[in-house]
C-alpha cells in the first residue's frame, strides 16, 4: 500500500523512486457496463507490474481479467463501459485520464497486447509482413522498405522458420501457433515496456503452448518488458509468473509472489483454486473443489464477493468488504479471516 | 489470374448458349404475328407467303435457331421488322447512352452509399445512424419517375440549373453531356445508394466487431486506418456483389427514368420493340443485356479474387 501511495504523488516525491517505480500501477480501479447495474463488474482493484517481471492475473472466466486488460489498453468501447474510479499509472501517466490521441500513440508502442484467439486476430486481407510493418511505420515513421526489413527481423526473433518466405504469407496460410508468434512479433515490434497477454496459449496445442510461453519469457529476459499474463491455467502461472494476482468476481482477493501464493495461499478462494493440485500436499478436504458458482451481479453480496461460496463465511463477510491486508512482504489478502489457519483456529 | 479469367470465360459459354436459346424460343412462344404488321393492311396471302419464305419461318425450329445464332456470332442481329434498320446499328446507337447513364448512376450511388453506410455503422445507434437510415428508406421508397418530375420542375424549370431532358454524346460536348445526364443518373442512384448503404452498414458492423479489428486498434492505428483500411477491405465482398448486380440491372435500361428525361437509351428501345412486336430488336437487346449481366458476374468473380487472398492462395 505504502508503495502505491507514494506513486500517486510522484510530482512531489524525490527521484529516488525511479529504480523501483513500477511500469504500471493500477489503483482502486472500478468499472461498470451499465449505469444502473446492481454491482460493479470490476470493483476497486489495485496491482503493480515491474520492469522485466511477469504478473499473472488468474481467476475463472467472467471474473474480469480480460475486461481489466482491455480497459488498460483503452480497447473497451465506452459506452457501454464506464470507468467509475481509479488510476492506472503507466510510466507515471494515468491511462484512464489520458486524452484519446495520446492513448492511440501509446497503444502498440509503449504498451502492447496479444490475444487469446490467434486464428481470428490477424486481418485475413493483408500479409503478415504488412501487418507487422504497418505498426512500425505508424509509431516510428520508418519508410516502407525499412519497416519491412524490421518486420522480417521480428519474425526471425519470434523464431518463425523460413521467416523471409512467411513475410508475404497471408494469415490463413499459417498454423495457430505461427499466427500467435506473428501476433507476438507485431506486439513487440516497437519494443513496448508493457506487454499484456490475454490467455495467449489457451487456443493452442500443449506443445505449442510451451513454446509460446518459452518465447515470451525469452523475449522478456532480452528486452526487460514487463508482462501481464492473464490465464486460468495454474500450470502456466507456475512456469512464468513472478507475481500472482488472484481475481474473483471483480475483486483481487489475494496477490503475492508466485512462491508465496503456491506455498502459502491464504484466501479461501485461492486455496480452493490451488486445492486440486496434488503436489501442494494435504489441504482441508471440503475446499478441494469450490462449490456453487459466481453469483450474478444482482445477487452479489455487499461484502466479500466470495462469501456465498466460502465455507468460513459469516455475517460480517456478507456485509463488509474485507480490506487487503499485507500478511508478509508483498503478500496481501482480502479476507476477514486471514491468516486463515490462525483465525480459524481461534474461532473453533 | 489469367488462368482464372480464362476459366471463368469458358464457364460463361454454356450460360450464353442457354440464354440465346431462351431468347430465341421466347419469340416463337409469344402470341401475335409480326408478319401481319409487315404485310400491311391488305394482308395479301401472297405477300405473307413471300415473307414467310424470306424469313424462313417454315423451317424447323433448330434450323432457324442455328441460322440465327450463326448470324449473331458474326455480329448480325438481323433488321428491325418495322424500320428495316439493322439491329446492330440500333444497339450501337443506344448502348453508349445506357452505358453512360449506368456508369454515372453507379458511381453516384457508390459515392453516396458507401460513405453513408460506413458512417452509420461506425456511429451505430446515434442520431447520424438513424438519419442515414431514414434517408436510405426514402431513397428506396420514392418512385423514380416522381423524383424525376420533381427534379425537373425544381432544378430545371425554377432554378434553370440543368437541362430537363435530351441527350448529348460525351464525344460532342463532354461537360454538357455530364450535365444532361446528372439528374437522370441521380434519380437512378437514389435507390441504388440506399441498397448500397444498407449492405455496407451491415457488412461493416459484422467486420467492426471482429478480433482483427481489435488487433488493429491495439496496434495503435488511427481510427481512419482501422475503419477505411482494415474494416472496409473485409466488408467489400457483399458490396462488390451488390454493385455488379445493380450495374447489370442498369444495363437493361431504366425504362421509366429514360421516359421521364426523354433519353434515347436501351429502356426506350426495348419497350418500343415489345409494343410493336419487333422481334429482331427484342432478341438483340435482350441478348445484349444478358451478355452484360454475364460479363458483370465475371467482373465480380475476378474482383473477389483481388479482394480475398484466401481465393488467390489456397492453403
Amino acid at each position: 500500500m505504502s508503495q502505491t501511495t507514494a506513486l500517486t504523488d510522484t510530482g512531489s516525491a524525490p527521484a529516488d523512486l525511479g529504480a523501483s517505480e513500477p511500469v504500471l500501477a493500477v489503483e482502486n480501479f472500478a468499472l461498470t457496463f451499465s449505469a444502473n447495474a446492481p454491482a460493479n463488474l470490476i470493483d476497486g482493484i489495485s496491482f503493480t507490474v515491474e520492469r522485466g517481471k511477469t504478473l499473472c492475473i488468474v481467476g475463472e472466466s467472467g471474473c474480469g481479467k480480460s475486461v481489466t486488460s482491455l480497459a488498460l489498453m483503452g480497447l473497451l468501447s465506452s459506452p457501454p463501459a464506464r470507468i467509475l474510479s481509479g488510476t492506472a499509472r503507466f510510466e507515471g501517466r494515468d491511462l484512464f485520464s489520458l486524452p484519446e490521441r495520446e492513448k492511440v500513440n501509446l497503444r502498440g508502442n509503449g504498451m502492447a497486447m496479444i490475444f487469446q484467439e490467434p486464428m481470428t486476430s490477424l486481418n485475413p486481407a493483408f500479409t503478415v509482413g504488412h501487418q507487422i510493418a504497418e505498426g512500425i511505420t505508424r509509431h516510428r515513421g520508418l519508410p516502407k522498405a525499412e519497416a519491412r526489413r524490421e518486420a522480417l527481423r521480428m519474425l526471425e526473433w519470434v523464431r518463425i522458420p523460413a521467416a523471409a518466405k512467411r513475410l508475404d504469407a497471408y494469415p490463413h496460410q499459417l498454423s495457430g501457433g505461427m499466427r500467435q508468434r506473428v501476433m507476438i512479433a507485431m506486439a513487440l515490434a516497437n519494443r513496448p515496456r508493457l506487454l499484456i497477454a490475454d490467455e495467449p496459449t489457451t487456443a493452442l496445442d500443449v506443445t505449442i503452448q510451451a513454446q509460446i510461453l518459452d518465447l515470451i519469457r525469452h523475449i522478456q529476459e532480452e528486452t526487460g518488458t514487463a508482462v501481464i499474463l492473464i490465464t486460468h491455467d495454474l500450470g502456466v502461472v507456475a512456469e512464468v509468473a513472478d507475481r500472482v494476482a488472484v481475481m474473483y468476481a471483480g475483486h483481487i482477493v489475494e496477490q503475492g509472489s508466485v512462491s508465496e501464493i503456491f506455498a502459502n495461499p491464504q484466501h479461501p478462494y485461492t486455496i480452493g483454486l490451488f486445492g486440486s493440485i496434488p503436489s501442494l500436499g494435504r489441504r482441508q478436504g471440503q475446499l478441494a473443489t469450490i462449490k456453487g458458482a459466481v453469483p450474478p451481479l444482482d445477487l452479489m453480496p455487499k461484502g466479500c464477493r466470495f462469501a456465498p461460496r466460502c465455507p468460513f463465511a459469516d455475517r460480517r463477510c456478507m456485509d463488509e468488504v474485507p480490506p487487503a491486508a499485507e500478511l508478509a512482504e508483498g503478500h496481501s489478502v482480502a479476507c476477514w479471516y486471514a491468516p486463515i489457519e490462525e483465525k480459524m483456529g481461534t474461532r473453533q | 489470374m489469367l488462368k482464372l479469367t480464362l476459366r471463368r470465360l469458358l464457364v460463361a459459354i454454356p450460360t450464353l448458349i442457354l440464354v440465346s436459346l431462351i431468347v430465341f424460343s421466347l419469340q416463337k412462344l409469344l402470341p401475335g404475328d409480326p408478319l401481319l404488321t409487315m404485310a400491311g393492311e391488305e394482308r395479301d396471302p401472297e405477300v405473307l407467303a413471300f415473307l414467310r419464305e424470306k424469313y424462313r419461318l417454315d423451317d424447323p425450329f433448330h434450323v432457324q435457331y442455328l441460322a440465327w445464332l450463326g448470324n449473331v456470332l458474326t455480329g448480325d442481329f438481323g433488321r428491325s421488322l418495322r424500320t428495316g434498320v439493322p439491329v446492330s446499328t440500333l444497339i450501337a446507337q443506344k448502348l453508349p447512352v445506357t452505358l453512360q447513364l449506368a456508369v454515372m448512376a453507379i458511381v453516384l450511388a457508390l459515392l453516396i452509399g458507401i460513405p453513408a453506410g460506413i458512417l452509420s455503422a461506425v456511429k451505430k445507434g446515434t442520431a447520424t445512424d438513424y438519419a442515414a437510415n431514414v434517408v436510405a428508406l426514402s431513397g428506396v421508397s420514392i418512385p423514380n419517375f416522381w423524383l424525376g418530375i420533381i427534379l425537373i420542375m425544381v432544378v430545371s424549370v425554377q432554378w434553370q440549373l440543368l437541362p430537363a431532358s435530351g441527350y448529348v454524346p460525351p464525344t460532342e460536348n463532354f461537360l454538357q453531356s455530364l450535365r444532361t445526364m446528372l439528374m437522370p443518373s441521380f434519380v437512378l442512384a437514389t435507390a441504388l445508394a440506399a441498397y448500397l448503404m444498407r449492405h455496407t452498414r451491415s457488412a461493416m458492423l459484422g467486420v467492426l466487431s471482429s478480433d482483427y479489428i481489435r488487433t488493429a486498434k491495439a496496434k495503435g492505428l488511427l481510427p481512419k486506418t482501422v475503419i477505411l483500411k482494415h474494416a472496409l477491405r473485409n466488408a467489400l465482398m457483399p458490396i462488390v456483389t451488390l454493385t455488379t448486380l445493380l450495374f447489370g440491372e442498369l444495363l437493361a435500361g431504366a425504362v421509366l427514368t429514360e421516359q421521364v428525361f426523354t433519353i434515347p437509351g436501351f429502356g426506350k428501345l426495348i419497350v418500343d420493340a415489345v409494343f410493336t412486336r419487333d422481334y429482331a430488336v427484342v432478341q438483340g437487346v435482350v441478348l445484349c443485356t444478358a451478355v452484360g449481366f454475364i460479363f458483370m458476374n465475371l467482373v465480380a468473380d475476378l474482383l473477389y479474387v483481388v479482394i480475398n487472398p484466401r481465393l488467390r492462395h489456397p492453403q
